[in-house]
């Protein structure tokens, strides 16, 4: 592969450009003829599509297009370029496998192939704010006991002793000391002290506080997964470089992480499908990724869980573990709050598409991740038997399922029903499960979700 | 070709993000000495409201929007001088001061928005993104804005827009400006909380709520 060196001297070697034409002149016109060459066309009655040919074809115009764009770089205001052949032996290099975790809860995070049975990684939680260090402290307890949870996402603190944890404050650098130790003495609590967590780090907006939260003294290894960001579409700042090239120093996991927006630069379902296994590729290329966050999103409903969405997800996860084999995580940002049968509809849509198609679970993050407190425990046990559930199926099984947990909330996604909050379910002193309707209601759409076709277990 | 060719042909230029066709209609106003405002209003406007609503529908998405905008500004560089030299002006519907908070990157969302304010018919200054609390209300004072438009995506950089809302209290100028906000991280309760005017879920409904408060501030 192309050495970190070379890597970084793209940014500022490559040819200089503004971001306007590099978006008009360059990656829009590239993107709608790689559409057109390779006839990628998105079909709605197939939301989780099971052609393999689509699939390779897909890669196959994700390599021309990352090869006739690069990336760009606002810092240098440079395109860094990389030839179809650095591409293909980056992508033929890629760590088909990452091992996250210490002691009893060390694992092996794979890439999977489409309609393979093997049991996916379950990474549990998500990086939502919290109101106070007693929710946070709760939550991650109650996620760590998830004995099938492989890894965690942890909450967010966005305050520390009254202050907003404001970016690049001394506020925000304490902010994620004081999160990453709070997860990490919860996961104890939980008997899970070598649980990794794979949202590093979750509070840190920039490299400061996470390189200041990364320190041993906290509790954060390199076994767990620091997470680099590229900015929609293939923005590659330096903030993301030195990140690089801090946790490759250190040997640390590195997930890389892309958010492609459907309505933006890349338009629809096509474009997305393209620009998401691009991401993939510029994460072990450019971030010598071990693991890779997808996170497609729909520019007004800010949501993963639409029509063109699940089709977006789910080919590019099979394009990629065609071709190469990368280990994912795929986020899904639902409208329903916790605690709704649309998010129960929307995850269980979402997961079956990921998981048959070669991906692995990542908890579905509830109203679109901006309500505070939302991360409720034994939502999660659900995200994780229901992706359980799918990887028992193929794509073709799959699809009717898909179809009928989206005429459920499709009409739903435009004002999405509010959920709970963790307060509303548990006891806050005992972390005990006390919302008894809340409860049913997981039973009552376990039981749904068999009758839909889709083989649900219950774990606890 | 007559007056109401010419301006359906604009209307066409627009929608078809024909900019060399748009051009060649916008010289035709001058040679056959049409109404430039007609041609503006019924014609290039008109084809700006119908791609609006494609939009809306996803149709259509951010680099259409953006072939639209061009095509419109094709044949505005033509169209203008006139319109000035008539002594006509455009209606303008009201002028927007916009940008992301400090401390934040993000820039396609507030791109979006101003796509579609412009095209609604609204002056926008864009300012960016990590703009300094100070440069919304200096430029906002500077182009006689009536709005100021603040988007944030990430939860830490929320309080960006508070600050902008404080410094505006703090000068006595709070009541000049509608505040719009948006982004990502914000949710009614925090853009409330704050004292925002209107808070975007999204770049249409932070239109339709931008005309809705002006109209009501204006009586």
């Amino acid at each position: 592969m192309l050495s970190l060196m070379d890597v970084f001297n793209r940014a500022v070697e490559g040819p200089l450009m503004s971001d306007q034409d590099y978006y008009l002149k360059r990656y829009v016109p590239a993107l709608t003829r790689v559409i057109q060459k390779y006839k990628i066309k998105y079909d709605p009655a197939a939301p989780l599509p099971s052609d393999d040919a689509l699939a390779d074809v897909l890669f196959d115009a994700a390599v021309d297009f990352f090869a006739e764009v690069g990336a760009y770089c606002p810092d240098t205001s440079r395109v860094m370029e990389f030839t179809k052949e650095e591409i293909l032996q980056a992508a033929s290099e890629a760590p088909s496998e990452s091992v996250f975790g210490e002691g009893t809860d060390r694992g092996v995070m794979r890439s999977r192939k489409p309609d393979e049975h093997t049991k996916p990684w379950y990474h549990c939680g998500g990086g939502i704010y919290t109101t106070s260090e007693a929710v946070f402290m709760n939550q991650v307890e109650g996620l760590a006991s998830i004995r099938k949870a492989n890894s965690l996402s942890i909450p967010t603190s966005i305050n520390i002793r009254g202050q907003d944890a404001r970016v690049r404050s001394p506020h925000e650098v304490l902010a994620t000391i004081k999160t990453v130790t709070m997860a990490r003495d919860a996961c104890g609590r939980a008997g899970r002290p070598g649980l990794p967590i794979l949202n590093g780090i979750s509070t840190a907006t920039g490299p400061i506080s996470m390189f200041a939260a990364s320190h041993p003294n906290f509790g954060l290894r390199p076994s767990d997964g620091f997470l680099i960001d590229s900015l929609a579409e293939l923005v590659v700042d330096f903030e993301a470089l030195d990140k690089v090239a801090f946790f490759t120093s250190i040997g640390a996991n590195i997930g890389s992480t892309s958010t492609p927006l459907y309505g933006g630069y890349n338009g629809g379902a096509e474009g997305n499908a393209v620009a998401t296994v691009v991401y993939n590729l510029l994460g072990i290329l450019v971030f010598r990724g071990t693991y890779h966050y997808n996170a497609p999103l729909h520019t007004k409903l800010r949501v993963s869980s639409t029509r063109p969405l699940l089709w977006v997800i789910a080919v590019a996860n099979q394009a990629l573990h065609r071709n190469a084999p990368y280990p994912t995580v795929n986020l899904p940002y639902l409208g329903g709050g916790a605690g709704t049968d649309c998010y129960y509809y929307e995850m269980a849509a979402y997961h079956t598409c990921v998981v048959t198609s070669g991906g692995n679970m990542l908890s579905g993050h509830p109203s679109i991740a901006v309500a505070p407190d939302s991360i409720v425990p034994l939502d999660h046990v659900l995200n994780v038997e229901v992706a359980e559930a799918a990887a028992a199926l193929t794509r073709k099984e799959a699809n009717p399922m898909v179809l009928k947990c989206l005429e459920k909330y499709e009409n739903l996604l435009k004002d999405p029903p509010r959920g709970l909050t963790y307060q509303e379910c548990y006891d806050m002193t005992t972390g005990k499960l006390t919302n008894t309707e809340y409860a049913k209601n997981v039973d009552r759409i376990r039981d749904e979700f068999r009758n839909m076709g889709l083989p649900v277990e219950k774990s606890v | 070709m007559t007056e109401k060719e010419v301006v359906s042909r604009l209307e066409q230029a627009i929608v078809n993000f024909d900019e060399e066709l748009a051009t060649k209609m916008a010289e035709e106003v001058i040679n056959s000495n049409l109404d430039p405002l007609n041609a503006v209003d019924n014609g290039l406007v008109k084809g700006l409201d119908i791609i609006g609503e494609r939009y809306e529908n996803d149709e259509i998405f951010l680099p259409e929007l953006m072939m639209a905008a061009n095509t419109f500004q094709a044949a505005m560089q033509i169209l203008e001088p006139l319109i000035i030299e008539k002594g006509q002006s455009r209606t303008v519907k009201g002028v927007v001061v916009i940008g992301t908070v400090k401390g934040d990157i993000h820039k396609i969302g507030k791109d979006i928005l101003i796509l579609l304010m412009r095209n609604a018919g609204y002056e926008v200054h864009d300012l960016g993104e990590d703009v300094d609390l100070f440069t919304f209300i200096e430029t906002a004072k500077k182009v006689n804005a009536e709005a100021i438009g603040l988007s944030a995506l990430l939860t830490s950089t929320l309080s960006g827009q508070r600050d902008v809302i404080d410094a505006l209290k703090q000068s006595g100028m709070r009541d000049t400006y509608i505040i719009m906000v948006g982004g990502g991280a914000v949710t009614p309760e925090w853009a409330e909380s704050i004292g925002a005017d209107l808070y975007g879920e999204n770049a249409q409904t932070a239109v339709r709520k931008l005309g809705e408060t002006m109209t009501s501030k204006k009586g």
